[in-house]
């Protein structure tokens, strides 16, 4: 059984019991820092007959299937986001009917760079400021932008999480750092 | 009309470019915060309790694009400002700013809207 962290703080004498009828209990955590829970007699039998290895391939599945997930939903992305930014290259000024300028080409460009080495593909908008924001939802109902405006080194992060809490903030405007936020936010 | 709104009177907006319509439309089918960006101010059309059809009508008359509404309340409910601002052409035509002194809603005020917002036509097919 896998369970969600969040799920696990609310719930934990039920996911204990659970474990304690010999059902063993995945926590998936950021980074791949995933906890198993097992009762104390399973821990005996298994430090016993050395069956420690299943868990750790077990596990190792876990995370397989994470990085298959996110290379199946980033190649259709990544190419969706593609078209998108094609599209937003031939928005003329006015293109919002309010005085929108136009898009930098410089900017469209160096959004194509980034997004060819996200990692996991955000979806792409344009915004009337001339920026393009990166949006980022995860399976906890939190939302993330980053928006890459032209000729800054920074982009400014906003982050709305499910109970409402936000923060703002700035993190350079390149693959790397954006890469780690985002996987940071998806936990 | 006058410059008072009711938390219960709709306001409508239309989402350009016209020809790329879905470009603000998220995966899902709601859409992206980034359609409620605008640094002068996010231009809407007023309802004075039409009908969402009537609106429809006669904003499709003026403007291609799609079109979703937010309540007054969820601009409330943000600090979100409604201003009256009719022209000649256009009796309805309001504006929502961010705050009496700022016409760009904030990032936070624009994701609350989205997340509000109702998609009144719908979603073009990629």
């Amino acid at each position: 059984m896998i369970v969600k962290q969040m799920d696990l703080r609310s719930n934990i004498r039920k996911y204990f019991d659970i474990a304690y009828e010999g059902e063993t209990v995945i926590v998936p955590r950021k980074q791949d820092h995933n906890v198993v829970i097992i009762s104390e007699d399973e821990y005996n039998r298994l430090t016993q007959a050395g069956r420690l290895n299943d868990y750790a391939q077990a596990l190792s599945e876990l995370r397989d299937r994470k990085k298959r997930l996110i290379n199946e939903r980033g190649s259709s992305l990544r190419s969706h986001n593609a078209d998108k930014l094609s599209a937003i290259r031939s928005f003329g000024a006015n293109w919002n009917g309010n005085g929108a300028p136009a898009f930098s080409a410089k900017l469209i460009d160096s959004v194509g760079t980034l997004i060819a080495e996200l990692d996991i593909q955000p979806e792409i908008f344009p915004t009337a400021m001339g920026t393009i924001q990166l949006e980022y939802d995860n399976s906890r109902h939190d939302h993330m932008e980053i928006e890459i405006a032209d000729e800054s080194p920074e982009a400014e992060v906003f982050t709305v999480k499910f109970n409402g809490e936000e923060e703002y903030g700035y993190i350079p405007a390149s693959a790397d750092a954006i890469n780690d936020k985002v996987l940071d936010f998806y936990g | 009309m006058d410059n008072t709104f009711k938390n219960t009177e709709k306001l409508y907006r239309v989402v350009y470019p016209s020809e790329v319509a879905d470009i603000f439309w998220k995966i899902d089918g709601t859409v992206s915060s980034a359609a409620f960006a605008d640094p002068k101010g996010l231009s809407v059309d007023r309802g004075d309790y039409r009908s969402d059809e009537e609106v429809i009508s006669v904003m499709r008359s003026r403007f291609m694009g799609h079109i979703i509404s937010v309540y007054v309340k969820n601009c409330i409910d943000t600090n979100a400002i409604v201003l009256y601002k009719p022209s000649r052409s256009n009796q309805y035509h309001s504006e929502i700013h961010g705050s009496t002194d700022r016409a760009i809603l904030s990032k936070s005020q624009r994701v609350h809207l989205a997340r509000c917002a109702e998609i009144l036509t719908p979603r073009p097919i990629n």
